[in-house]
């Protein structure tokens, strides 16, 4: 078997130990995994305010991630895409793709001789729902928070992994775009080759 | 009711309807990208907002972040200012929807009046003149047949859209042919809607345009005529009232029938109606605006009713609270729009860091420029950095004022057309008044503005 990636590597392991049969099975539930669940899964995840999918049936499992925030949520932009605008000074071209929507981006704050310090910002403007509370443990991602864009939550995600330290609005405050709502303290350096050395 | 303005806009007309917010004792909060966070408007204001990034589809142009914004900060309306959404049907409705007023046409009216083949057939029902025209173009079979019983030249005009954009002057069957396609796929890029539609083209024209102010209750005034005709490839650059190409019988008789034909067709809230003028003096209707325009202050300074109050005293509900005799039109205005662009190098538009900078005074001058030393001008969005406005009782008048304050006007920093303006006001055609919309093409600006540059 030539050298593949380790996805392809683990299922051609399992491969070689199966019946044609069993292989048969398998490539039919690789390719209904292909073509129905996942375009399913992630239809899901566009219309829905959810930040991850995960599906686990017999020996497969199946996890959709959200990748930036506000990325596919476009359930409120059927106003803003109608034709129309006059060409007046100001006028940008409504139409032409949306590229996913980047999130803002955040500075991270180093403390003197302290652990680094960055601000996880609102994507939209909106109403402030708070969701992990400070001590929460976070990867670089993560859904700590949302911000209401009418009525659609829009996820505040952890720019880094670390722990929520601080979240500096309350539930039901309005947040601009950008705004800082929370702060997350990097986790602690990798330690250093020395000390895997004494485990 | 309103009490609290979202405005939605940027630059100089967000400044325009915070002042005019001040004057009605309506507080006003600044929607922003993160590009104007240290702009005029945004500093001014009771309150502002970021709302996006500097890339207008997730700020001016994105409505969920508008009405979002509008609803944070406890805002009973929003002004949309001029271009963006501020013609935006479904904009209007959504913020309606959400318990908003929209200062500005109704979201039922703007659709109606929003395709500008079906508002010619419209008006022309309601006995405005018409350019001869075609109906939507469906196919090239369509385009050749109606094109050849208009008589070429023709122009080729998306029916979406406005502002001179996507426009093709087409001279033979074969030109035609070979443009449709192009204009087509430019009109779904440019406006998301590919209906084209054909009109006589008329070769030495002038660009008149009518105000009018119309409540809810079908009560409607004219504010006179505009004439825009000192344009550069359809973007005008200078305005002024009276038009110096009308008569005083020709000019009352446009603004009777304009507004006679609005009030009819059901329109509400301010407006503009556009239409060319021949040779003869002979006015044909093109399109309306529903919107305040860039060139509103000519209106302004000739009438000295506010029209940006107007618009939201209309929104609001309340009547319009004067009759067409209490429209003066006294004396003369001109406009100069003063845009960070360089007319020595095709137009090129500017970004930068405005370094000196001065604005002009004295009688009879008004400057509503969001201009400040030190301001960044972004290079993301129109070039408009500011108009000039005079008035004086004659036209000469006002075009010696309009001289004299040019020559204060001081940018540094950023390069602006003001030598353009300076050009126009020493060059023959534009003195004796006999000027059409090619006047600045026909002879290119480079060639107009060393024209200008030799003495005698």
């Amino acid at each position: 078997m030539p050298p593949q990636n380790q996805t392809g590597d683990a299922a051609a392991e399992r491969a070689t130990v199966r019946t044609s049969a069993e292989r048969a099975a398998d490539h039919a539930a690789l390719a209904r995994l292909a073509d129905t669940l996942v375009p399913a899964l992630v239809g899901k995840l566009g219309a829905g305010s959810l930040g991850e999918i995960e599906i686990r049936e017999d020996g497969w499992a199946v996890r959709v991630r959200r990748f930036a925030p506000g990325a596919g949520r476009r359930a409120s932009d059927r106003v803003a895409d109608r034709p129309r605008h006059a060409g007046m000074p100001g006028h940008t071209g409504p139409h032409a793709p949306h590229a996913p929507a980047p999130a803002p981006a955040a500075e991270p704050v180093a403390t003197p001789d302290g652990p680094v310090q960055t601000a996880a910002l609102a994507p939209v403007v909106g109403v402030f729902r708070p969701g992990l509370t400070v001590g929460a443990r976070v990867r670089a991602g993560d859904r700590i928070a949302v911000v209401d864009l009418l009525g659609i939550p829009q996820d505040v995600v952890a720019p880094v992994d670390g722990t929520l330290v601080e979240i500096l609005a309350q539930a039901g405050d309005g947040v601009e775009y950008g705004q800082a709502v929370a702060v997350i303290e990097a986790a602690a350096p990798k330690p250093a080759p020395a000390a895997d050395e004494e485990n | 009711m309103v009490s609290r303005i979202l405005i939605a806009n940027r630059g100089e007309i967000a400044l325009r309807i915070l002042r005019a917010c001040r004057t009605l004792g309506i507080e006003a909060v600044v929607a922003y990208s993160e590009a104007d966070r240290e702009s005029l408007p945004a500093m001014l204001a009771d309150e502002a907002i970021c709302i996006g990034p500097a890339d207008a589809r997730r700020s001016y142009l994105s409505a969920p972040a508008i009405i979002s914004a509008a609803l944070v900060t406890g805002c009973d309306a929003i002004h949309p200012g001029y271009g963006f959404l501020s013609e935006d049907d479904a904009f209007a409705d959504a913020v309606r929807a959400h318990g908003l007023t929209f200062i500005g046409p109704p979201a039922d009216v703007l659709d109606k009046f929003a395709s500008k083949a079906e508002v010619r057939r419209l008006l022309a029902a309601h006995g405005l003149p018409t350019v001869p025209g075609s109906g939507l173009l469906a196919d090239e079979e369509q385009a050749l047949a109606e094109a050849a019983l208009i008589g070429y030249p023709v122009l080729l005009k998306p029916s979406a859209g406005g502002g001179g954009k996507g426009m093709r002057m087409v001279r033979s069957p074969r030109e035609l042919t070979a443009v449709l396609p192009i204009c087509r796929s430019e009109a779904r890029a440019a406006f998301g809607d590919d209906s084209l539609y054909l009109e006589k083209w008329l070769e030495d024209n002038r660009h008149v345009e009518v105000q009018v102010a119309v409540d809810k209750y079908g009560h409607g005034v004219h504010l006179w005529e505009r004439d825009c005709s000192i344009q550069r490839r359809h973007q005008k650059i200078l305005e002024e009232s009276p038009s110096p190409a009308m008569s005083a019988a020709g000019r009352k008789e446009l603004a009777e029938r304009a507004i006679k034909a609005v009030v009819a067709a059901g329109y509400e809230n301010v407006g503009t109606l556009e239409f060319l003028v021949d040779g003869e003096g002979n006015a044909y209707f093109i399109e309306i605006n529903c919107r305040i325009q860039v060139e509103h202050p000519v209106t302004e300074m000739l009438t000295g009713i506010d029209l940006v109050a107007t618009q939201i005293r209309i929104a609001a509900g309340e009547p319009l609270g004067f009759t067409q005799e209490d429209v003066p039109q006294r004396g003369h205005a001109i406009e100069f729009r003063i845009n960070a662009e360089d007319p020595a190098h095709d137009f090129r538009p500017g970004a930068g860091t405005i370094e000196r900078f001065n604005a002009p005074g004295g009688p009879g001058v008004r400057f509503d420029s969001h201009a400040y030393v030190g301001y960044d001008v972004p290079p993301y969005y129109d070039s408009l950095l500011g108009k000039l406005i005079v008035w004086a009782p004659t036209r000469e008048g006002a075009i010696a004022r309009g001289s004299a304050a040019l020559s204060e006007l001081l940018v540094e920093g950023v390069t602006t057309n003001i030598a353009i303006h300076k050009a126009l006001l020493v060059s023959e055609p534009f003195l004796n008044g006999k000027f059409t919309t090619n006047l600045l093409d026909r002879i290119g600006s480079a060639a107009f503005l060393a024209a200008a540059e030799r003495p005698g």
